[in-house]
């Protein structure tokens, strides 16, 4: 229904305003966002800590929940170290297990998938061991974690890398013994472009309709592709209160976040000095 | 005329005056005409709660008076002072319970590192607006003579709210118990000698961790809804040769003697919005600062956000064994509590990860 | 429990948000009920004040504050607030004033950028689906016609104004000659020996209490 017209006309208009100054209108938008408040020191914390934020579902908030929450999360980070990683990092966690009889586990794997919010926040690691394909799900502030470390961190090109469970299983296979890979300080997060080959159906979802990224071509046959085009969701792109919806506004953002802004502040610094500790080795004597 | 009549009065006798009476009373007894009493006859403070809103072109000037006048009364509340002849608690005391409101269900952990999930319940400003012994509060329901354990009962008060939003009758509920009108009222049968001076705060002091309680609330109204989601029926396959009754209840009786629908068949209908009680929860967590109790388990009934009545636990199993506080907490200078209580199986989240030996 | 969506920042409305949007059934299905709001936004930012249903006024209103305020938030540079606008204007000659008229008019606006009002339902009301058949007027603030509102400036010559306004008085003056009388008391135990004034002191705050507990028992 929105037809090819429509993007002449967007390209046109936005010609008629690019015309004035280009660099003026940049500056008029640099002074906007400042006036907006969107300081980006406390917005980089909405995307390395999401859980912080609450559920946007109206019927579910209540304030003064959501603050007792926020403070439970906080004394637990004081206790484990729970670093930044998103969806495609290579994490190993250690955790207390009672069936072991060492009673500590590890268990090393890709981040598939994260979500929940408060709490109940968690994520999804998938590994291959013995040519059988292991997920765990863990609570991010469940107690009987031991040690968090992100062996590699880094973003893939989907939100959700469930797909890994249909491909090919040297995709989702990692060593054990890895070692961890150092980014530079102040360094961007790279993202890896990698495309995936998925084996051939049948698989647990139909992934044509997903519209994914990080795959290689599905090879399907031509109807699959077209009844996947007529199911695709053309509108919600456009439905401004439907976006709204799913998100929290900038400004609740920033005040949940200046909130407790110094207390993480201070947990990465006290993470750091260990870090450090850690890493100074003694040189021994040869003889 | 006048003779006969002082011969009347000078034989009439209290007997006979018995007598003429209890002729009367045969007949009323004869005819079997006994005005039946109401079955249910509403509490006293049933009255209309929400005065309807008009223009009443006040100006902006007058309106912030008003406001100044209920702020300047709600300074001059003057604390209650605790009741000197307090007895201590034994079983077989039924202490008030609280209002509160049921703020998220979320997870917590044992010390064993098992998952739990909780319920998050704040209490709120709680009052004591009316008292009532046992004499002077007649049951709507019951007859009197059937009550064999007279309970007295309390109306508490929580939500403190603008008066000039209600109407004059329910601002009158609180005159004598010297708070400001509230929003949300609720009745609490109680023993005698828990009964409480109008006028007394209720806190979260009055509940301790490991203590059981029963949590009342109004279920989700969820409309009318079919068998499958109501009664958990399972339905019908979706294909092999069913059509049209995928969802449907099926046979809901035999023919015969029993040819009609039984009383009680689980059949389509409203679901939800009914008063529903969860029993014997135990209390895990309690903060004090922000007035929060963690109750075990998600079963709540109602939503995020609504009403909740909590009273002392009915089941015989679950009721305390150590005294509790009674009939409420009155705060002494001396005592000094601690922000956060935790049941001793509950894992502090300030404690270091847990480890097994 | 979901997290939130952070990929997009967006600002917060200023109005209050339904915790769930009007489903406006259509055959055209979701994209039939965003062109029936698309008309009422368009009609809105054209002629600035419209009446129309309750119902879709009320929706229409939450898409039009939106649309505003990423317009103010991303300005007319940024990609996907054009293409937004381009979809939700129909008429294009219009983006041109959302950009150069509404964004300057409103950037520095603390309150809502719209209005809504309720007004009577027109002859003969229909009472079987209330919602449906009130009346609203959704206009933008700061528009060039007259105001819907009732002039205010002779309310206080009602006489229930004048009356409360007699009334401040005397609550006021009261109020007064208690804080007078109070000073003077401190006065007074101020030139008292300091024992005296403790005790005087201590009298005066444990009176109220006495008198309330002999009213309530």
């Amino acid at each position: 229904m929105f037809s090819s017209s429509r993007k002449k006309i967007i390209s046109t208009s936005l010609k008629g305003f690019r015309c004035n100054s280009q660099t003026a209108e940049a500056l008029q938008v640099t002074n906007r966002l400042a006036s907006n408040k969107t300081k980006p020191s406390q917005l980089k914390f909405s995307r390395i800590y999401p859980e912080f934020l609450p559920d946007p579902k109206i019927e579910f908030r209540n304030p003064l929940r959501e603050i007792i929450e926020r403070m439970d999360m906080l004394n637990r980070r004081r206790n484990v170290h729970i670093p930044e990683f998103y969806v495609g990092s290579i994490l190993s966690v250690t955790y207390s297990d009672k069936h072991n009889p060492e009673k500590l586990n590890c268990f090393v794997g890709i981040c598939i998938k994260r979500e929940g919010c408060g709490l109940r926040a968690n994520f999804i690691l998938r590994n291959i061991i013995d040519s059988q394909g292991i997920e765990i799900l863990f609570d991010i502030y469940d107690p009987t974690i031991q040690r968090i470390d992100v062996l590699k961190l880094e973003k893939r090109l989907d939100d959700e890398l469930l797909y890994l469970r249909d491909a090919l299983p040297e995709y989702s296979t990692f060593d054990i013994n890895m070692e961890a890979e150092v980014l530079p300080e102040g360094s961007e997060i790279p993202i890896n472009p990698i495309k995936v080959k998925l084996k051939p159906r049948p698989w647990l979802e139909r992934w044509e309709r997903k519209n994914l990224k990080g795959v290689q071509d599905l090879e399907l046959p031509e109807k699959f592709y077209k009844r996947a085009a007529e199911l695709a969701d053309t509108t919600s792109q456009y439905d401004l209160m439907k976006q709204y919806m799913k998100t929290i506004p900038v400004e609740e953002q920033y005040q949940i976040f200046s909130e407790i802004e110094s207390e993480l502040n201070q947990l990465e610094i006290a993470q750091k000095k260990q870090k450090r500790k850690k890493s100074f080795v003694k040189p021994v004597k040869l003889a | 005329m006048a003779f006969i009549i002082s011969n009347v009065f000078n034989k009439s006798s209290n007997k006979s005056i018995v007598t003429s009476f209890q002729i009367y009373n045969i007949t009323q007894i004869r005819e079997k005409r006994v005005v039946p009493k109401p079955k249910l006859r509403h509490p006293t403070w049933f009255t209309h709660k929400n005065r309807v809103i008009h223009d009443d072109f006040v100006t902006a000037d007058n309106v912030g008076f008003l406001k100044e006048v209920v702020e300047d009364q709600r300074n001059s509340l003057i604390p209650k002072k605790a009741p000197t002849n307090i007895i201590d608690w034994h079983p077989g005391l039924r202490r008030t319970g609280v209002i509160a409101r049921k703020i998220g269900n979320i997870p917590l952990w044992l010390k064993d590192g098992t998952k739990i999930f909780t319920t998050m319940l704040e209490v709120l400003d709680n009052h004591v607006i009316r008292c009532y012994s046992p004499e002077e509060y007649n049951s709507p329901r019951v007859k009197p003579t059937l009550v064999k354990n007279k309970k007295g009962c309390l109306l508490l008060g929580a939500i403190e709210t603008d008066p000039i939003l209600l109407t004059k009758e329910y601002c009158g509920l609180f005159k004598d118990s010297g708070v400001l009108p509230k929003k949300v009222l609720g009745r609490f049968f109680v023993s005698p000698e828990a009964l409480l001076q109008p006028g007394t705060p209720i806190t979260i002091d009055h509940y301790r961790v490991g203590n059981y309680v029963d949590v009342r609330g109004k279920t989700i109204d969820r409309g009318f809804q079919g068998v499958m989601k109501r009664h958990g029926f399972s339905g019908m396959p979706a294909s092999h040769g069913v059509t049209k009754t995928h969802r449907r209840g099926g046979n809901i009786g035999g023919g015969g003697e029993k040819g009609r629908v039984w009383p009680g068949t689980k059949m389509p209908g409203h679901m939800g919005n009914r008063y529903r009680v969860a029993k014997g929860l135990k209390i895990l967590r309690i903060n004090r600062k922000y007035n929060v109790m963690w109750v075990m388990g998600m079963g709540i009934p109602g939503e995020t956000n609504s009403i909740v009545y909590i009273y002392d636990t009915v089941l015989p199993l679950r009721k305390p064994s150590a005294a509790l506080p009674f009939p409420t907490y009155f705060h002494k200078d001396e005592d000094v509590l601690p922000e956060e209580f935790y049941d001793e199986n509950l894992h502090n989240f300030s404690d270091p990860s847990i480890v097994y030996k | 429990m979901n997290q939130a969506d952070v990929s997009k920042l967006v600002s917060q409305l200023r109005i209050k948000v339904n915790p769930r949007l009007r489903r406006f059934s259509n055959p055209n299905g979701p994209a039939g009920r965003l062109d029936k709001l698309r008309k009422t936004v368009t009609g809105l930012i054209k002629h600035e004040r419209i009446e129309l249903n309750y119902p879709r006024a009320d929706e229409a209103r939450m898409y039009a504050e939106r649309l505003i305020s990423d317009a103010i938030r991303y300005g007319d540079c940024h990609r996907t607030t054009m293409e937004m606008a381009d979809f939700w204007i129909i008429e294009k000659q219009l983006i041109h004033k959302l950009f150069k008229v509404l964004v300057p008019r409103f950037q520095d606006c603390n309150t809502s950028y719209t209005r809504l009002y309720k007004v009577p339902s027109p002859y003969p009301i229909i009472y079987k689906r209330e919602d449906c058949y009130r009346k609203a007027v959704l206009e933008l603030r700061g528009n060039p016609y007259p105001s819907l509102l009732p002039d205010k400036q002779y309310n206080k010559n009602i006489i229930h104004n004048i009356l409360l306004e007699e009334a401040k008085k005397e609550y006021r003056m009261q109020k007064y000659a208690e804080v007078v009388a109070n000073t003077e008391e401190k006065g007074k135990c101020q030139t008292d020996s300091p024992d005296e004034k403790l005790e005087t002191s201590s009298d005066i705050s444990s009176k109220p209490e006495s008198n309330k507990d002999e009213h309530t028992t």
